[in-house]
């Protein structure tokens, strides 16, 4: 097969980009700028939010975002001319049908569009039902509808390793259609509308009087604990509704959970983007279409610049639990622990891009580093814990940080140690309990310090508790299951631009690990963790897209016309 | 240009360097990722103690060889940041001067300089930059398997009777004059290491080798401090 070039490719090409605001869109939006800078246009479809219109958004991305400093760095004053011939905003919502496009401008992607690439997703592990669906599933099938009506356009849809649910082994790149993890006969659309039907029964079954009385109850008890006042309506009213919310949310999440456990998917998240995937299928044949599936995205090895990361990322919450004073975290040792990094991803789209423009593709290309340049997760907790000592050995913030929490090195366990975390919960409960519990005859001051010592393990208890929760939400990746994505898809394109080449076997995870993203977490991710903000980036030259030009449509009759189309399609 | 080509053969503990082995190994072991594993090393790296300190003016072959029985099962990744971390926090400290003299003079007088040194290869070659310019680095080298150390050294250990061969080998790959050629060593073990090459030199010397050198009448270079 002869070689991509990626430059050749998209030369004058034109692409739809979804999901630009995230960690990957936007990483990929930059580079293809950067490196592929004789790309047609590229249609960047954003949607409006709290009043913000699309272009504004995009305008404070690129002029704040640390993501965009090499283009800054290299255009400098030109930039915003440079972007504004290469890239054009659009008011859309992929949660819309036809993407929430005016007619005017769908029809002119239509005919305009080589690639569209859907990057959008809700990458939460649990998130509300009705979000999951309306960004995994009704987006991709809004994207495959749209691209349907399009003259020559291809799909690249973004989706996961980890589709694969819980599966043991070498996991090969197919689409399954109708596939469930469990191996129980499945139908995608069956269970979409089960679980469609479902939402509407939790929402209606918190429509009743009945709920409503009981969540009424909940609010006055509420306010009472708080000591205010029981009869100011408006507060009461807030609350009650607040307290709704959150019931009908939890309830939403519940119930996720279940219909991802009971056919054998990890969560929420997983279980939404294989559904996407199965969804997809019927549109074989009517579209170029491939998926593109990454395994645990991570932080840049180098482009934007080494350690770019961005959000609540992937597995950010569970390295900084490790810098703490939490030591044992069960694992399989051995099992692979997928992370590749987000430039390699991008130049992994690059290429997927490329190959469906040249219609070379293939269906499924998976995106990870267990194939052929394993990391384990017992290597990873060990790095980890190396990186947290040489940061906390000159930057701790106490000299107990510097001295002894330098050296309390996180180890694997099998969730048995004398020191596990259900075990220390449990210790504390039979604590708690034993000094609530003291004969009466003790002394009154005995008693009211048993019940001070009682009240301060309740805190750890809570401490634990959360470590405990966030343990599980990763079980299945570190301990459960035994994946190995293959990714020869990827390998069997030759690419002729070295900066495009996509190569899992030139990380070397040490370095990686201790010196790029550990490091990257620690500045871009960390600080959320910790309620702060993370640096952002002041361009010496201030960003400004030159002024729209006058044929664009006011952003105002938008919505109204998206909904038109919707209810005409 | 001369076509007879010399080597300045530096033993770097005792002539370069004011630390031994013992006290890195010491360091690895002591930072082992769990907290009985410490100890365990630690433990090993005592037991080799007294073997260096009674082997060790003559031959420290044996006793490097169970000094670095305590990494065994200790991750790649570990020893080398460990090393990288020992070498930039407290050898870089122990940088002699005077020996940082010898090495330029020996390479203004057109010497290629060759370091020989008991530690390992993530401790040493991680310290390079903090020393003057050498051409080569020949240390002790652990074996890995799986991304773990098995204990072993790999042959040919430094720092026993074996270095007075393996710099005849040298000179003969490198096509150097040994005759024309200096060595600095500072213990018993360095004996054959001086006795190889043409000008010797023992620097700070101990008790073995300040006799030997005595006997031979090789100079005598000692430190002020």
């Amino acid at each position: 097969m002869r070689s991509l070039s990626i430059h050749e490719s998209f030369a004058g090409r034109n692409v739809l980009l979804t999901g630009a605001s995230g960690f990957l869109g936007k990483v990929w939006l930059t580079m293809m700028l950067q490196r592929a800078p004789g790309i047609g246009r590229i249609y960047v479809l954003l949607r409006q939010k709290a009043l913000r219109p699309a272009r504004d958004r995009f305008e404070k991305m690129v002029a704040s975002s640390p993501c965009f400093k090499p283009l800054h760095e290299r255009y400098g004053a030109d930039l915003g001319r440079f972007i504004a011939e290469r890239v054009e905003v659009v008011d859309g919502d992929i949660g819309l049908p036809g993407l929430g496009l005016d007619d005017a401008t769908a029809a002119r992607l239509a005919g305009e569009l080589d690639l569209v690439v859907n990057c959008a997703g809700l990458v939460d592990f649990d998130p509300d039902l009705r979000d999951a669906l309306g960004t995994n599933v009704d987006g991709c099938l809004h994207v495959a509808d749209f691209l349907a009506r399009c003259e020559r356009a291809a799909l690249l849809h973004i989706s996961t390793c980890y589709v694969a649910g819980t599966r043991n082994g070498e996991i090969p790149e197919e689409l399954i259609a109708n596939y469930a993890p469990s191996g129980a006969p499945f139908d995608a659309r069956a269970e979409y509308d089960d679980a469609r039907a479902a939402i509407a029964q939790i929402l209606a079954d918190y429509d009743t009087p009945e709920k409503e009385a009981e969540i009424h109850l909940d609010t006055v008890k509420h306010i009472r604990e708080r000591g205010l006042d029981p009869n100011n309506e408006t507060l009461v009213r807030n609350i009650s509704r607040r307290l709704k919310r959150t019931a009908i949310k939890d309830a939403m999440i519940a119930e996720g959970q279940d219909r991802a456990k009971r056919w054998g998917w990890t969560n929420i998240y997983t279980y939404s983007k294989s559904l996407g995937e199965s969804l997809l299928a019927p549109y074989l044949g009517k579209f170029k279409l491939s998926l593109l599936r990454p395994a645990i995205v991570e932080s840049a090895m180098e482009y934007p610049f080494p350690g770019w990361n961005q959000g609540f990322n992937t597995s950010g919450p569970l390295s900084y639990m490790l810098g703490g004073w939490f030591r044992q975290l069960p694992m399989r040792r051995g099992n692979p622990f997928d992370v590749i990094p987000v430039d390699y991803v991008c130049r992994a789209m690059s290429i997927a891009g490329a190959a469906l423009i040249e219609g070379e593709h293939r269906l499924v290309y998976q995106c990870g580093s267990s194939d052929k340049n394993r990391l384990t997760i017992d290597r990873a907790c060990e790095l980890t814990a190396l990186a947290h000592r040489k940061h906390l050995r000159r930057k701790g913030d106490s000299a107990v940080d510097r001295i002894v929490l330098s050296r309390w090195d996180s180890v694997p366990s099998d969730g048995e140690e004398a020191f596990s975390v259900p075990n220390l919960r449990k210790a504390a409960k039979d604590f708690t309990e034993a000094m609530r519990d003291l004969p009466r005859r003790w002394p009154k001051f005995v008693r009211r310090k048993a019940e001070d010592a009682a009240k301060e393990v309740d805190k750890v208890d809570e401490k634990l508790e959360t470590i405990e929760k966030l343990v599980d939400l990763y079980r299945p990746f570190i301990l459960d299951n035994f994946f190995v994505f293959k990714t020869d898809a990827l390998q069997s394109h030759g690419v002729v631009e070295p900066e495009f080449q996509f190569d899992p076997k030139a990380i070397d995870w040490r370095r990686y690990w201790i010196d790029v993203h550990i490091p990257g977490l620690r500045r871009w991710c960390y600080p959320l963790f910790e309620g702060k903000t993370p640096d952002s980036y002041s361009p010496r030259h201030p960003f400004a897209l030159p002024a729209p030009a006058p044929a664009q449509p006011p952003a105002e009759a938008r919505p109204a016309q998206a909904q038109a189309q919707g209810g005409a399609r | 240009m001369s076509t007879v080509k010399t080597a300045a053969f530096f033993r770097a503990e005792g002539t370069l360097l004011g630390r031994g082995v013992l006290a890195a190994t010491a360091y690895l072991a002591a930072n082992a990722q769990k907290f009985g594993e410490r100890a365990l090393r630690l433990g090993v790296v005592a037991l080799s103690a007294p073997l260096h300190g009674l082997l060790g003016q003559n031959d420290r072959t044996l006793g490097n060889r169970i000094a670095y029985l305590a990494f065994r099962g200790m991750s790649e990744d570990r020893i080398a940041e460990l090393g990288e971390e020992y070498a930039a926090d407290i050898l870089k400290e122990k940088i002699l001067d005077q020996g940082v003299e010898l090495v330029k003079r020996a390479r203004a007088e057109g010497h290629r300089i060759v370091l020989m040194s008991d530690n390992v290869s993530a401790i040493m070659e991680p310290l390079l930059p903090h020393l003057p310019a050498i051409d080569d680095l020949v240390c002790n080298r652990l074996e890995y398997a799986d991304g773990e150390a098995t204990g072993k050294l790999v042959d040919p250990v430094i720092g026993g009777h074996g270095d007075g061969r393996f710099v005849a080998e040298y000179a003969a790959r490198h096509g150097i004059d040994l005759g024309a050629s200096v060595a600095y060593g500072s213990h018993g073990t360095d004996l054959l290491l001086l006795a190889a090459v043409g000008k010797p030199c023992a620097v700070n010397p101990d008790f073995t080798l300040r006799r030997g050198a005595r006997e031979a009448d090789w100079p005598i270079i000692e430190y002020q401090s």
